[in-house]
């Protein structure tokens, strides 16, 4: 017997057989308040073999794609290409997309290149980003720069997609996103848009309240906590969800965190709109690497975007050309 | 002005490096909902990268079909369903596809001959069908020769098929072969559509065209001179087909007698029908031609057929002297027994049983000749008469758009190679001739498991299907034969055929090899086929088509003998009132039976048939006149006996 295994049959509980796993992105800590308990508790899912799934639905999600195509000396000149796609669910459980946005723009160092390139690429490609061109000579920190901008460009389409979707959402109809509800303030105040978040560089909570969210049991969820908006973000209500158990895995492994307006109505209906949620676990959004915390759906989006996307430089062969 | 709708495209062709787009295969999806379906022909217009594609277009009809999911294992399902099967769908349902392969029909222009480029795909229409099978060479041409065989009902879509008949009936090809299970009466039925198509479209200037059937099971072919129960689907598709939807206006149906030489051995008895059947008896005169037939593969050797090209040289129809004594006129096979039996008695009584040859022949071969040749009277009596006159078929005077059956159902097996050894033998010699009196002959024999087994002994009859096969179609003698199972027919015999159906087959056949250029779809689909539908293979169809064909327009056998249930046997008197009041309404019964009252039956038999064969205007008279008359073909002689018997019919004596 391993040494581990002596601290497993103790009473710790067993881990994945990988490294490890924490979210990379963004990892402030918020301000929070719990508005649902005195303090953060688990509530299981009530069990029910037909959970109320609204219909319809609307799932948005989005996707980046980026490379570097071209070098002026060190000077790295990218083509990136973002887009974010709406499907609504029909009485079937057929998705079919509705709305529908993208982007192709390229992210050079406008300063810092030669005339000829520099008036060649204003010609052929009239969207493009400038990056501080001190990066240049940084080549890590300048490729750290592309990739935020891509993310910031994919998250700008996404806003205005969002409230465009939810300008057009029917009576019943919900919005389920891909990631934050509270980028924008119309969605974050929309009754019936919801955020599912997969990636938990973020902390919100702190203490016996993280022990539960981390540890939280499959099919459980957690009190409805308050996250206070910062500069770019509108209150909203929210609740670690875990869809699939961690236990053998890691502490992240299915667990969602959902994001839903900041109402009292909220919370009163946090249970049910779990249950949905729970419900959505099938089918599995498999080969997804993440399709513990990855609604269907959602990838179905994603699919069909890569699907639409042009074909990424970075797929041509690597071998020599003759 | 008629504006043509603008086709919406179906699918589109997709080839990756694992299943590429090749000159004869191409691969394409579809949206979950379609009309597409194994058997289905599409086109594809082309655009291909760069629009290298453009202005090419491919035909092609679906071979194969898949389904596919975005699941990457069935573990993930029941992952997803948590291991209980009876979870409600989930609501959201996966992606999910139909992909299809398709083989070419067509491409245009044909020359490169290059693969399938990666365009949209359209449902085929009427003249897009046309286009795939190659039909509008001969639909459109100035010489039509088209022949429908069916619907082409995939996809929601209702075109006509066509077959060509210089390649059904000649002479660039012929022939056609059926397959399928048995009971479905997709064989029979398809056969008798068919011979409907043929007599409606059969192109003027190819001449004159009859059929002919032999009936070898049942009541199958007897009633095809009566209306059938068609339904207003089957009407709507005759009428898109061109095809009248009413019975052969004329149809000639020839049966054996039964023992007692008076009675018919058919199924088609009712009094209301049997009057249009022809009896169908022969004497030695037409068998002897044929004494092959009635020889096994043991039998076979130089000594009897020297021997039976002695007496059909040398004896037959001529004054012979035996030379013991007797002169002899040998005409029918009592006139041949006695020949017989004076031959034996001379060698034991005159030559003192030293002599065991006559004019070179062993006395072992004749008596083996003998037995064959006297058998074949007793075992298929009624079919072979022991003397008398005959009753044939209307050689050198058929008719254009002529079914004639011939009924052996209830005929010995060796009666029935004889019956189609000397049709067959007639209708080829004939046809060289060109004095049969059509010039194309559509012969239709069902079960070919039996008459042309792949494997067994070279009998008389597969010769003759071979030759058929082999030749037939220069002489304008076409062979349609069916059979349950093709992989067990001679190969050349199948292989001959230039058009090919098939209907519901039975799996065990579609594992032989003679299958394996069939797609698992497709023989799927040959196995569930349903009753009116067929595969077709035809010279001018690159691969095989699956059509449509309406209920024939005539009586099933089995609904036939419902409607008209066979009568009774009469008796002698009766069956010889019946057969002369038939010829002649104006005869009486009782004039009749007091006629032949103790008059020997053979006697009654050989006028009977002689009235048949003259076909008098007065036919009582005629009939009292040739029944008081000597009849016989030796009038001065005393009859032996009433008839001849075997000598040994059932012995196991080699000769």
């Amino acid at each position: 017997m391993t040494w581990w295994h002596a601290l497993i049959d103790a009473g710790a509980v067993a881990g994945g057989s990988g490294l490890g796993v924490w979210d990379r992105g963004e990892t402030a800590t918020y301000d929070t308040s719990i508005v649902e308990d005195s303090e953060l508790q688990t509530h299981p899912i009530p069990p029910n073999p037909q959970p109320l799934v609204p219909n319809p639905v609307s799932f948005l999600n989005g996707m980046e794609r980026w490379s570097v195509v071209a070098y002026d000396g060190v000077a790295q000149i990218v083509n990136a290409y973002v887009a974010v796609a709406v499907c609504r669910r029909d009485d079937r459980g057929v998705l079919h997309a509705t709305l529908e946005r993208s982007r192709a723009f390229a992210i050079a160092p406008v300063g810092r290149l030669s005339p000829a390139l520099r008036a060649l690429l204003e010609q052929g490609a009239p969207d493009i980003e400038p990056v501080d061109d001190a990066l240049v000579g940084q080549p890590a920190r300048y490729l750290e720069q592309v990739e935020s901008t891509v993310r910031r460009a994919r998250a700008h389409l996404e806003r205005e997609l969002a409230d465009a979707a939810t300008a057009a959402l029917g009576a019943d109809e919900w919005l389920v996103l891909d990631g934050l509800l509270s980028r924008s303030p119309a969605v974050a105040r929309h009754p019936r848009a919801l955020g599912v978040i997969k990636s938990h560089g973020a902390q919100f909570l702190e203490g016996r309240g993280l022990e539960r969210a981390l540890t939280l049991p499959a099919g459980c969820r957690t009190s409805v906590f308050a996250v206070r908006g910062g500069h770019t973000r509108t209150e909203v209500y929210s609740w670690y969800l875990r869809l699939w158990p961690w236990e053998g895995n890691d502490l992240l492994y299915g667990l969602l965190r959902v994001e839903a307006r900041a109402d009292r109505e909220t919370v009163a209906r946090a249970s049910a709109v779990s249950g949905w949620l729970w419900a959505e676990r099938a089918p599995l959004a498999t080969p997804a690497t993440r399709w513990d915390r990855l609604l269907y759906p959602l990838h179905h989006v994603e699919e069909y975007l890569k699907a639409h996307a042009p074909r990424s430089p970075a797929a041509r062969s690597r071998l020599p050309v003759a | 002005m008629i504006e043509k709708a603008i086709p919406v495209a179906i699918g589109r062709v997709v080839a990756t490096e694992l299943k590429p787009a090749t000159p004869h295969q191409f691969h394409f999806w579809t949206s979950i909902e379609t009309p597409i379906g194994i058997g289905a022909i599409v086109k594809v217009e082309g655009f291909g990268a760069g629009g290298s594609g453009l202005g090419r277009v491919v035909y092609g009809v679906v071979t194969e079909g898949f389904a596919y999911s975005d699941l990457a294992t069935p573990l993930h399902d029941v992952v997803g369903a948590e291991g209980d099967p009876t979870r409600p769908a989930a609501a959201t349902a996966r992606q999910e596809m139909r992909y299809w392969t398709a083989a070419v029909l067509r491409q245009t222009p044909e020359e490169p001959l290059q693969p399938v480029p990666l365009g949209q795909v359209y449902l085929a229409d009427d003249a897009d069908v046309a286009q795939a099978l190659r039909m509008d060479t001969f639909l459109y041409s100035a010489t039509p020769t088209a022949i429908p065989v069916g619907l082409y009902t995939s996809a929601g879509r209702d075109a006509p098929v066509y077959l060509d008949a210089d390649f059904l009936l000649g002479p660039e090809a012929a022939h056609l072969n059926i397959s399928g299970v048995s009971g479905l009466a997709t064989k029979t039925s398809a056969v008798e559509f068919l011979l409907a198509s043929i007599f409606a479209h059969f192109p003027a200037h190819k001449g004159r065209v009859a059929a002919l059937c032999f009936n070898v099971k049942g009541p199958d072919l007897c009633f095809l001179d009566q209306p059938g129960n068609l339904s207003d689907e089957d009407r709507q598709r005759y009428e898109r087909l061109g095809v009248p939807s009413t019975p052969f206006e004329r149809v000639q149906l020839y049966a054996p007698l039964k023992a007692d030489g008076v009675n018919l051995n058919t199924l088609r008895t009712h009094p209301d029908l049997v009057g249009d059947v022809e009896p169908l008896t022969w004497g030695l005169q037409e068998v002897v031609d044929y004494a092959e037939v009635l020889l096994n593969r043991d039998d076979i050797d130089a000594k009897a057929d020297a021997f039976i090209d002695f007496l059909r040289d040398r004896v037959l129809g001529r004054t012979f002297d035996d030379g013991f004594g007797t002169t002899h006129r040998v005409q029918t096979f009592a006139d041949l027994d006695r020949l017989f039996r004076s031959i034996f008695d001379g060698l034991e009584i005159t030559a003192g049983g030293r002599s065991d040859t006559w004019r070179t022949h062993h006395i072992a071969t004749m008596r083996k000749v003998r037995n064959r040749l006297l058998n074949i009277s007793t075992r298929c009596k009624g079919l072979v008469t022991d003397d008398g006159p005959s009753s044939d078929l209307p050689w050198k005077e058929f008719e254009d758009r002529t079914v004639y059956v011939i009924d052996i159902a209830n005929v010995d097996p060796l009666g029935q190679d004889l019956v189609f050894a000397r049709v067959v033998s007639k209708l080829r010699e004939q046809l060289e001739r060109r004095e049969l009196g059509v010039d194309a002959v559509v012969v239709f024999v069902d079960e070919l498991n039996k008459y042309a087994p792949g494997d067994g002994p070279d009998t008389y009859v597969k010769k003759m299907l071979l030759d058929i096969s082999e030749r037939g179609r220069y002489l304008g003698l076409v062979l349609f034969g069916a059979e349950q199972f093709r992989s067990q027919v001679h190969r050349r015999v199948v292989g001959n055929a230039g058009t090919q159906l098939f209907g519901r087959m039975d799996m065990d056949e579609l594992a032989t090899p003679g299958y394996q250029v069939l797609t698992p779809a497709t023989k799927s689909k040959l196995a569930t086929l349903p009753i009116g539908e067929l595969m077709v293979r035809h010279p001018h169809f690159t691969q095989p088509i699956f059509v449509r064909f309406p209920k024939p327009p005539v009586l099933r056998g089995r609904d036939g003998v419902e409607r008209f249930p066979p009568a009774a046997d009469v008796p002698f008197e009766d069956a010889v009132v019946r057969q002369l009041v038939r010829l002649d309404r104006r005869v009486r019964p009782n004039q009749v039976k007091d006629l032949i009252a103790d008059r020997e039956q053979d006697d009654v038999r050989r006028a009977l048939a002689t009235v048949r064969r003259t076909r008098p205007d007065d036919v009582l008279a005629f009939f009292r006149k040739v029944l008081g008359a000597r009849v016989d073909s030796e009038a001065s002689r005393p009859r032996e006996r009433l008839a001849v018997p075997p000598l040994n019919p059932i012995s196991d004596e080699p000769y």
